[in-house]
């Protein structure tokens, strides 16, 4: 079935046109972005339940964005009245007019900026999921994963591990999103859904939570194979309860595909976001054209190059989705840009200006971020490793696109040396080191891929959005510590 | 949320059968700024009323409760409010948790109330940030300045109806240091309640002067243990590892296995929820639950004395009287800052992402800056991190007299833990 789009925003559409021509006799360029999110979700655990109708992004409220002298400025608000565009229209100019009056009084001179171009442009685009979220039978879905958690506790008590709780999680979002100016008339509606399952467990000395995650551009469908993770999560437990610390040093690693996709987007996800080129925030800009990886790293980034929880028609500026092949075989060939970094550097936009919501501003941002495969197979990999490590489980990343710094918190390193894997397990780990030293050293690739689109993903320590990210197996050299 | 539509809600939540309901109705009025260099990338404005309403069932007979929640925009319909409710009436009743009662009216000494002077907040900030003590070879890239206001009103289905007004900044900014054609950047996010010009000032004064530092910076070496003194933003991690341990959700999901009485802490440090602290975002006197927020002891001299946290939670494990606090204050130390700077260390003030893992008491950062202490000689370091274990590392956890605040937390100006790994840059 096709997701609908938005009644609501169908129904203020006019209305916001109507704001649209009142406040062109003002601004030179006006755009309107309206969203309308709705979605549920539902946590199970031994010892507590719940259900709610919010999710990270369920909300609905409008951003106004207006240009006139170079500058842009932008006004987000709920409750937008139809009926009431003249004093809606009034009360944003006078707000924007008293930060000006304030600016001026401080002496501050705008980064001038060109308009945005607006050739005319329609999409309505109301994407393929198998259910919608509203209509979800949350009764079944809580005797689902209830079921599950209890599955999940009996198992891991059957297998001998100590565990104190087994934890559960779906959720599904179905967004709406409605682009307006003068010429443009754009609207989608997709649902993506997440879920998670994940044991805590206790060790001799300590409690370790193992986790799964899963995610899709689909519908609650993706929860009616929840219960196939159980055994998953009890091998990550029981791992995780014999884990030892790693000898700090040098390895050779091979990364499963959401650690092969932690280190694309850490790397060479935030390392060409050209908002980023704007401000000299970014080596990346200096090396357009240069060789960056070994001839076996090609990497693409765009909403259009997967279907996961960041793949959309359009962007959040009005910008049609993209495929950008940011690296081939080796070389970084560009970056990914907003509509208004596109402006200032003279190229154009590739459909990644996102917003954490409404409320928020315009960034460039990461979509679907994923290294191409290789020829390899995971058993051919593991068996040209002298000492090192395979890498599973992701806790987290930084970006250092300046330095080309790496951080990634890994959950877990399984022992390889002379080509087998000893049993041996080491956890955490810190992965550290230089970008272009790391993917230098990529040497085989596995011939399938991943992507996960589970977590969110923040510009410095703010702006939450979500991004999909991935890969096959990957070989390099890295740090642990 | 306009009055009309509140009484509509409450109208329509007392008819439907709930056996008890909340409503938070929040309105956050705020002014932004962005700032390439000290020119002006844009100005925003934002007016965003948020409404959540959690309704609850009880079941079999009052052995369970069930809840359930929702956000009502604001310009809903009376016909959509209604559709929300009955869902959330049907969605409660298939959550058995076990029961507990929500708040009941307290009283409580309520927060400054007057509205905030939004130009003339945003004015401090922005003049602020243009008298930083830059120079050619250290400023600001780019910055970013945040203000609201935010009016939070809490009731519920015993009567409680309370309002907090509170405001709530954030600065990001970028520094930049360069020489001889290399440049380097250090980052920054600073919360307060308004503008205060002097910490503000003091913090990113700080900054470009470590990224001089930076610019001379040698790859770190494979120390592999060492004592690291924490003295920057990061070190509020090792102190939320200890206020985390001790909240009522983790405590009862198992996730901390603290009781009240255990030694979790060395042995002179005292943690407390404070009601307020000096310009701090989290000045509310009452939480999000309408509990009356008020000063708590948590720790005391390493004893773990109370949990703190929500009404669900901390009525499980026998609290009556329990709430979310916003604001801590550590204290404790009889060392000096000076003292805890002697002999050979490694002092850490910019990681790329430092994180203690509240369940398993890891902690782990990519160093930016460090400053390696070794035979009385002070040497620029960068690369390379640092990983541990709290639990492992409290034996050798000492921290200062001096204090230093970070929005809503008051922690030691310096921590010093023995025998932390430091994995070296490579490059050595």
């Amino acid at each position: 079935m096709k997701a609908p789009f938005s009644s609501y925003l169908s129904g203020i559409a006019p209305g916001l046109k109507g704001l649209i021509s009142l406040l062109r006799q003002r601004y030179d360029y006006v755009s309107v972005l309206s969203i309308d999110t709705v979605g549920f979700q539902v946590a199970i655990s031994q010892r507590a339940k719940s259900v709610t109708r919010n999710t990270l992004c369920t909300e609905r409220g409008t951003v106004v964005r207006v240009y006139r002298g170079g500058l842009y400025a932008e006004s987000a608000f709920t409750g937008f009245d139809p009926a009431e565009v003249e004093k809606t229209c009034s009360a944003i100019c006078a707000e924007l007019d008293k930060q000006l009056s304030l600016l001026r009084d401080c002496g501050t001179e705008p980064y001038e900026t060109g308009v945005l171009p607006d050739e005319p442009l329609e999409i309505f685009a109301e994407m393929e999921t198998g259910r919608m979220p509203e209509d979800e039978d949350i009764s079944a879905l809580v005797d689902r994963l209830t079921a599950i958690s209890d599955r999940g506790m009996a198992q891991g008590k059957e297998q001998g591990l100590n565990l104190i709780d087994f934890n559960v999680r779906a959720s599904s979002t179905h967004v709406s999103k409605l682009f307006l100016t003068e010429h443009r008339d754009l609207r989608q509606s997709y649902v993506y859904s997440e879920s998670m399952a994940a044991a805590l467990v206790a060790g001799e000395d300590r409690t370790d939570f193992a986790y799964t995650s899963g995610s899709e551009r689909f519908g609650p469908e993706l929860f009616d194979t929840m219960e196939d993770r159980i055994p998953e999560v009890l091998r990550i437990a029981k791992d995780l309860v014999s884990a030892e610390r790693v000898v700090p040093g040098e390895y050779e690693i091979i990364t499963s595909p959401e650690v092969t996709g932690l280190i694309a987007h850490e790397a060479f996800g935030h390392g060409v976001e050209m908002d980023m080129f704007v401000k000299g925030r970014a080596l990346g800009a200096e090396y357009i054209d240069k060789r960056v990886g070994s001839d076996l790293v090609t990497m693409h980034e765009g909403a259009l190059c997967a279907e996961d929880t960041s793949s959309y028609a359009f962007d959040d500026e009005g910008t049609p989705a993209g495929d950008v092949t940011e690296i081939d075989r080796g070389i970084l060939r560009t970056g990914i840009c907003d509509a208004l970094s596109a402006i200032r550097l003279g190229v154009k936009p590739t459909g990644n200006g996102k917003r954490q919501s409404f409320s928020h501003k315009v960034y460039t941002r990461m979509t679907n971020t994923i290294f191409d495969s290789g020829d390899s197979t995971l058993e051919e990999m593991i068996a040209s490793v002298k000492k090192g490590y395979l890498l599973e489980g992701m806790q987290s990343g930084m970006e250092d696109p300046k330095h080309w710094g790496i951080q990634c918190i890994l959950d877990r390193g399984y022992e390889i040396i002379d080509g087998k894997l000893t049993g041996r397990v080491v956890s955490p780990l810190v992965m550290t080191g230089y970008v272009p030293d790391l993917l230098g050293s990529v040497s085989m690739l596995s011939g399938d891929r991943k992507t996960d689109g589970a977590g969110y993903c923040g510009k410095g320590h703010k702006e939450w959005v979500k991004t999909a990210q991935g890969g096959p197996y990957l070989k390099a050299k890295a740090r642990l510590g | 949320m306009a009055d009309r539509h509140l009484e509509q809600l409450l109208s329509i939540l007392k008819s439907s059968g709930a056996d008890a309901w909340e409503v938070t109705d929040t309105n956050e009025l705020g002014w932004e700024f962005y700032f390439i260099r000290h020119r002006l990338d844009q100005h925003r404005t934002k007016a965003v009323d948020s409404f959540s309403v959690k309704v609850y069932k009880n079941l079999e007979e009052g052995k369970f409760l069930g809840s359930a929640s929702a956000q009502i925009a604001p310009d809903a319909s009376e016909e959509e409010m209604r559709r929300t409710v009955e869902g959330l009436c049907r969605d409660a009743s298939y959550v058995r948790n076990p029961f507990y009662t929500l708040n009941k009216p307290a009283e409580a000494e309520t927060a400054e109330t007057a509205r905030m002077d939004m130009e003339a907040v945003c004015g401090d900030f922005l003049r602020t940030m243009r008298s930083l003590p830059e120079t050619e070879t250290e400023d600001l890239n780019s910055y970013e300045i945040f203000v609201s206001e935010i009016r939070r009103r809490f009731l519920n289905s015993e009567g409680i109806d309370v309002t907090d007004v509170y405001p709530s900044s954030m600065v990001e900014a970028v520094i930049n240091a360069r020489k001889d054609g290399h440049e380097i950047e250090l980052y920054r996010l600073f919360h307060s309640g308004t503008c205060g010009r002097e910490t503000l000032t003091r913090e990113l004064a700080e900054a470009l002067a470590y990224g001089r530092d930076r610019l001379a910076a040698s790859p770190t070496p494979a120390l592999e243990k060492a004592d690291v003194v924490f003295s920057t933003d990061p070190a509020k991690e090792l102190y939320l590892y200890f206020i985390d341990r001790l909240h009522t959700s983790m405590v009862y999901r198992g996730m901390s296995d603290w009781k009240t009485g255990d030694t979790v802490a060395p042995d002179n440090l005292t943690v407390r929820a404070v009601k307020t602290l000096p310009n701090s975002s989290g000045n509310t006197a009452w939480d999000a639950e309408g509990a009356p927020i008020r000063d708590l002891t948590l720790i005391d001299c390493g004893k773990a004395v109370s949990f703190w946290g929500g009404r669900q939670f901390s009525q499980y494990l026998g609290l009556e009287s329990s709430f979310e606090a916003n604001n801590f204050a550590v204290s404790g130390g009889t060392e000096s800052a000076e003292d805890l700077r002697a002999g050979d260390f490694l002092e850490v003030v910019e990681f790329s992402d430092f994180q203690a893992d509240p369940i398993t008491g890891d902690i782990a950062g990519e160093i930016r800056l460090a400053y390696l202490h070794q035979g009385g000689s002070v040497t620029p370091v960068s690369g390379g991190s640092v990983s541990g274990n709290i639990r492992e590392l409290l034996d050798g956890f000492r921290f200062s007299k001096e204090t230093r605040q970070y929005d809503s937390l008051l922690i030691p100006a310096v921590t010093r833990l023995q025998g932390v790994t430091v994995t070296g840059a490579g490059n050595e």
